[in-house]
């Protein structure tokens, strides 16, 4: 068990920057996801983590000890690699033997250990097999199985559960918070599925453009987005960000007004472009006094996702019961709960600027 | 359906017409070695010998250096391989995994010296050879073979370990490998059919070499079977095809049965060069 440290880290190929200012307390047993789209730095973030990466400049610790320059076996951690990457050339045994022949673990002991950790994966059957052999699911378990064989301090995850089915990502999804939970040993779990950190993640470091967004809890992110980029990048459907003009307690956009609660938001904000958020959970649809016309409707069985359109073809989602029913065109007014709405300043990662301590977290039947 | 089949037949017969016309100085070759001398030149020739002998064969073996050479060849073809592999492997894995200055160039530039005549290097290599005390030596040849080789090699081998996904190495550093641990435990038995059938080139460029051999090395103690067996069998007044023949049969033996074993790695390799190199 250990805690892991990222100090003012910075890391630059060439002249491009792939990650800057990154500062990252992780406590020791945590399960933390590193969530951001597509090239945002999260498997670089790793990867210096393991030492396969070098930062250009800041710390890495793990365990109190700076481990900048400390080589990748050396760093007592193990990494399952979003491809599996598991020796082709090895039998399922000798895959998961392999980090433990590497420290030099004698054959007899290095035999228990592998037994152990294919009995707590469902492996056994399976031992004398090569890789290519194995189902995408299996493989991903003889890929754990190598991680957890040695009983590290720290386990790195690049997107493991990226290449397995629907099904089967959810059903892995569960034994690894199991896993977790057993072990209560450090997990670093980088994905681009918002779903898979907010459900096993204990806290949630977004990343965008290289940089740290937000780094706290799933209700936090979910509820007290720091930003436009995480308010956006949580929640699916993502959070409708309408942009308008603040002017006193009134928010105008596409011709009408919304009153605000001023109390709720910071108290220096002047007249000028702000961007309103509200999750489609809170859009009431018949309850309110902006006009909006329905384009879409989309059933999903449990319930419907609406598209609307405000008069000056400004386009947000709202999320309804199923049973209730709406026709594509039809005409009518909305309203936000006033309790869930955010204030964001403008720009792609405009900050909010309600105060902290007004959590929009509503009861979804108080609509 | 008629058409296709006349199709399949005339494809066949075309096929196999080449394939005779290939193979028939091998067969010739392998009939003239144990004709008996009187049997060689009788006009018209016959087809298959009246007696067959192995006396050629054992003339070779006996009263010749045919064994010196055939020693020689051996030596040369095998260092020359062990060094091009080694060297290839190393090379190549710096070039696929290592970021550096001039990388491409570098590659670019080994391929030149592969574009030249061997003729346009051979005198300076010479030269250099002699200035090194090198001359009329074995090591001379390894090193002449190795600089020959080598270009291919380096892009044989690089187009094979660009097919090694970087992750199997990471992998084994993180499970605790060293970087040269990796290389040896994870790299290289990936590595093996592109080494195979590098090798296999190698090996055959090599043995079959005979220009530098005829430059580089002018004794019997030192001469390769190419150049051994023609200065000792072809001379301005007569040629020992008998002799000749018998000596052919047994320079081709080790490289047939090489071929044999190892045919399927050779393809998939040349494969491997042709589509990414
Ligand atoms: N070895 C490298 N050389 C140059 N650029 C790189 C290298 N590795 C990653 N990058 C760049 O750094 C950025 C972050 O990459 P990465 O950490 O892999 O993103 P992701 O969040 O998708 O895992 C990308 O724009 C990528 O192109
Ligand atoms: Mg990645």
């Amino acid at each position: 068990m250990a805690d892991v440290t990222l100090t003012n880290v910075r890391k630059q190929f060439g002249t491009f920057v792939a990650l800057e200012n990154l500062d990252i307390e992780i406590k020791s047993g945590e399960f933390v996801a590193l969530l951001g789209p597509s090239g945002c730095g999260k498997s670089t973030t790793l990867r210096m983590l393991a030492g396969l990466e070098f930062p250009t400049s800041g710390d890495i610790s793990i365990d109190g000890r700076v481990v900048n320059d400390v080589a990748p076996g050396k760093r007592d951690i193990a990494m399952v690699f979003q491809s599996y990457a598991l020796y082709p050339h090895m039998s399922v045994a000798e895959n998961i033997a392999y980090p433990l022949k590497k420290r030099g673990v004698s054959a007899a002991d290095r035999k228990v250990a592998v037994q152990k950790a294919a009995e707590l994966l469902q492996l056994e059957p399976l031992l004398d097999r090569k890789p290519k052999q194995l189902s995408g699911g299996q493989q991903q378990r003889v890929a754990l199985g190598r991680a957890l064989v040695r009983e590290p301090k720290v386990f790195l995850l690049d997107e493991p559960l990226s290449n397995l089915d629907a099904k089967l990502r959810s059903y892995m999804r569960a034994e690894l918070i199991e896993l977790h939970r057993r072990l209560g040993k450090t997990m670093i779990y980088v994905t681009h599925d918002q779903l898979e950190a907010m459900t096993m993640a204990n806290r949630i470091a977004v990343m965008h453009g290289g940089k740290l967004q937000q780094f706290d809890t799933p209700d936090a992110v979910y509820n007290r987005p720091a930003n436009r980029f995480v308010a956006s990048f949580i929640g699916t459907p993502s959070m409708n960000q309408l942009e308008g003009q603040l002017d006193g307690a009134l928010f105008h956009v596409a011709g009408h007004s919304i009153p605000l609660d001023r109390t709720r938001f910071a108290d220096d904000l002047g007249t000028g472009d702000y961007a309103l958020g509200v999750r489609p959970e809170f859009v009431a649809i018949g309850d309110g006094e902006l006009p909006a016309k329905i384009r879409l409707v989309e059933n999903t069985g449990h319930e419907q996702i609406v598209t609307l359109e405000l008069t000056d073809g400004t386009r947000l989602l709202a999320r309804t019961d199923a049973a209730r029913r709406l026709d594509v065109g039809q005409n009518v007014q909305i309203g936000f709960h006033p309790d869930a709405i955010h204030l964001f300043a403008p720009g792609e990662e405009g900050p909010r600027l309600n105060k902290n301590d007004a959590a929009s977290v509503i009861p979804m039947r108080s609509r | 359906m008629q058409r296709s089949m006349l199709q399949g037949v005339i494809v066949n017969l075309v096929t196999w017409t080449l394939v005779l016309l290939i193979a028939f100085p091998l067969l010739w070759m392998i009939i003239t070695s144990v004709k008996p001398q009187t049997e060689l030149f009788r006009i018209p020739p016959t087809w298959f010998p009246e007696t067959i002998t192995f006396e050629h064969y054992w003339r070779l073996l006996t009263e010749t250096p045919f064994l010196t050479y055939f020693r020689n060849s051996v030596v040369l073809a095998t260092t020359t391989t062990i060094f091009v592999v080694a060297l290839g492997t190393l090379g190549a894995y710096s070039l696929v995994r290592f970021k550096y200055r001039g990388r491409e160039t570098l590659a670019m530039l080994v391929l030149f010296t592969y574009l030249l005549p061997s003729v346009v290097l051979i005198i300076p290599l010479y030269l250099m050879m002699v200035a090194i005390g090198l001359s009329n030596t074995l090591v001379s040849l390894i090193l002449a073979h190795t600089t020959f080789a080598l270009p291919y090699a380096l892009w044989l081998l690089r187009s094979f370990m660009e097919g090694v996904p970087e992750d199997l190495e990471s992998a084994a550093l993180v499970d605790g490998a060293s970087r040269m641990g990796a290389f040896r435990d994870i790299i290289l038995p990936q590595l093996l059919p592109g080494i195979i059938s590098t090798a296999l080139f190698t090996f055959i460029l090599s043995w079959n070499e005979y220009l530098y051999a005829l430059v580089l090395v002018n004794s019997d103690s030192v001469a390769p079977l190419t150049t051994g067996v023609m200065s000792m069998l072809i001379s301005a007044f007569n040629i020992e095809w008998s002799l000749l023949m018998a000596a052919s049969v047994m320079m081709s033996l080790p490289l047939i049965v090489v071929f044999a074993f190892l045919q399927s790695y050779l393809t998939s390799g040349f494969g491997a060069g042709g589509v990414k190199g």
